[in-house]
C-alpha cells in the first residue's frame, strides 16, 4: 500500500520531525509548522499518536533496566588513583636529586633498606586511606547524606512507582483530587515528553497491587492518558 | 540549593578534583549505563564500558570545549565504546544470554499479544529492533535528544538521523502488524 505521507516530500519532511516535536526538542519555527499541519492533516496526527505510544513504552523499557552497581565507581576511583600520582612524583624526585628538599628526600629514601621502605610505604598508604574516608564522609554529609542522580531522583527500593502522563484536557483541580484519591505524589517530572514518575505506595505493595493501581488510574481517562507500573 | 552545572564540574575535574568527578558520575551514570546496556545487552560489559567512559572523561576533561552538552559528550564516548565492544563480541550467544534474562519482555510479540497487552507487545518489538535502530529510538524517545545531538552522538548527518528514525519506526510498525496489531501505518 502506498504511504501517502511518505510519498509527498512536504508531508514527509514534517512527518520526520514528529518525534522531535513529541520529545520537545525542536525549533520554535518547526513546532509552529507542525502544529499548523497537525490541525489539517489527520494522517499526520495519527502518526503523532503512534509516536507517543512508542515513546511511552521506550521510556518504560529503559526505566526497567535499573542502575549500575556501586563497584563501577569504586573501580573508577581506584583507576584514577592508580594512574594519577606515581609518574609525576617519580619524575620530580629523579630530577631533583641533589637539589634542595626533594634531593635530600631522594637521598634519604635511597639510603633505606627495602623492608623499612615497605613498612613506611604501608603506613603512608593507610594514612591516605584514613584521610580519604574522613574527607569523603565529610563531603557526603555536607551533600545531604548522599548523591542523587539527575536521571533517577528519589528512586529507591522502599517505594513503588508508576509512570504517567496527563490528558491534555485535565484541569489542575482534577489532577490534585486524583493524587489525593490515590494517595500518590510526583517524584520526578515532567519530562519534555510530559511523563511523570509518581509514587503510589511503599515497597510492601506487590507487582499485582501496583498493576491494579495503574489500571484504576488508567480508567480515569479524562485525567490521565498513559499509566504503567514503573521500577 | 545551588546545583553546580555539568560544565563547571568538568572544569573542576580538569584540575584534578575527585569530588567533582564523583558528583558528575552520580549525575549521569544511570542514563549512560542504560544507553550502553540497550546496545551491548550485557550488564557486566555495560558496567565495564561506563567505567571506561568516565575514565576517558577524567583524562580528557581539559579538552572539553563546550560545543555540546556534557551529557551529549558522554553519550558519544559511550556509543563509540559500546559499538567497539559490539564489533568484538557480535555473536548470537550474547543476544541469547540477554534474551534469556528478560522475563515477559522476552516473549515474542505474538505471545505477548495473546496476553492482550499492547504496551508489552510494543516493548517486545522495541527489543527486537536492530542495534542501529535501537540507538536512535532510545536517544530520541528516552534520552530526549534533538536532531543535532543525535547526529553528534551517533556520528551521522542530521538528515540521516531523521531517515534512520523513520525507518526504525516503520520497522517497529511492521513487526507489530505481523504480530496482529495494525496501527494504520505502515
Amino acid at each position: 500500500m502506498t504511504d501517502s505521507v511518505a510519498s509527498d516530500p512536504k508531508r514527509r519532511e514534517l512527518e520526520e520531525l514528529l518525534p522531535f516535536y513529541a520529545n520537545g526538542r525542536i525549533a520554535a519555527a518547526d513546532r509552529a509548522r507542525i502544529e499548523a499541519a497537525l490541525a489539517a492533516d489527520a494522517d499526520l496526527a495519527a502518526r503523532l499518536e503512534i509516536i507517543r505510544d512508542d515513546m511511552a513504552e521506550t521510556v518504560l523499557l529503559n526505566e526497567r533496566l535499573g542502575a549500575p552497581s556501586p563497584r563501577v565507581l569504586d573501580r573508577l576511583l581506584a583507576g584514577i588513583e592508580a594512574q594519577a600520582q606515581p609518574a609525576p612524583l617519580l619524575t620530580r624526585a629523579t630530577d631533583g636529586l641533589g637539589k634542595g628538599f626533594i634531593g635530600w628526600l631522594g637521598g634519604l629514601l635511597a639510603a633505606q633498606a627495602p623492608r623499612r621502605l615497605a613498612y613506611a610505604g604501608a603506613c603512608a598508604a593507610a594514612l591516605i586511606v584514613l584521610q580519604g574516608v574522613a574527607i569523603t564522609g565529610l563531603a557526603l554529609r555536607d551533600a545531604g547524606g548522599g548523591y542523587r542522580t539527575a536521571s533517577a531522583p528519589g528512586s529507591h527500593a522502599t517505594e513503588r512507582y508508576v509512570l504517567l502522563s496527563f490528558a491534555p484536557e485535565a484541569r489542575a483541580g482534577e489532577i490534585a483530587a486524583f493524587f489525593k484519591r490515590f494517595d500518590a505524589s510526583v517524584v520526578d517530572g515532567p519530562r519534555a515528553n510530559g511523563f511523570f514518575k509518581v509514587r503510589v505506595g511503599d515497597a510492601s505493595l506487590s507487582d499485582a497491587q501496583v498493576d491494579a493501581i495503574a489500571a484504576r488510574m488508567k480508567a480515569e481517562s479524562g485525567i490521565v492518558s498513559f499509566v504503567a507500573a514503573a521500577p | 540549593m545551588h546545583t553546580e552545572s555539568d560544565e563547571d564540574l568538568v572544569k573542576r575535574i580538569a584540575s584534578g578534583d575527585r569530588l567533582a568527578m564523583k558528583v558528575l558520575f552520580s549525575r549521569h551514570q544511570v542514563r549512560v549505563y542504560r544507553f550502553v546496556l540497550r546496545l551491548v545487552r550485557d550488564e557486566t560489559l555495560a558496567e565495564d564500558v561506563i567505567g571506561d567512559v568516565f575514565m576517558d572523561l577524567w583524562r580528557q576533561a581539559d579538552r572539553f570545549e563546550g560545543r555540546a552538552s556534557v551529557a551529549t559528550w558522554l553519550l558519544a564516548i559511550a556509543r563509540n565504546k559500546a559499538w567497539s565492544q559490539l564489533r568484538k563480541r557480535r555473536d548470537a550467544a550474547l543476544d541469547d544470554d540477554y534474551a534469556a534474562n528478560i522475563e515477559d519482555e522476552s516473549d515474542g510479540p505474538e505471545i505477548v499479544l495473546q496476553k492482550q497487552d499492547k504496551g508489552l507487545a510494543i516493548r517486545a518489538c522495541l527489543e527486537r529492533l536492530s542495534a542501529e535502530h535501537r540507538e536512535v529510538v532510545d536517544l530520541v524517545y528516552y534520552h530526549e535528544t534533538s536532531v543535532e545531538e543525535t547526529a553528534r552522538i551517533v556520528g551521522i548527518p542530521e538528515n540521516t538521523v531523521k531517515t534512520r528514525l523513520f525507518h526504525a519506526r516503520k520497522k517497529l510498525g511492521e513487526m507489530l502488524k505481523a504480530a496482529g496489531i495494525d496501527r494504520g501505518w505502515p
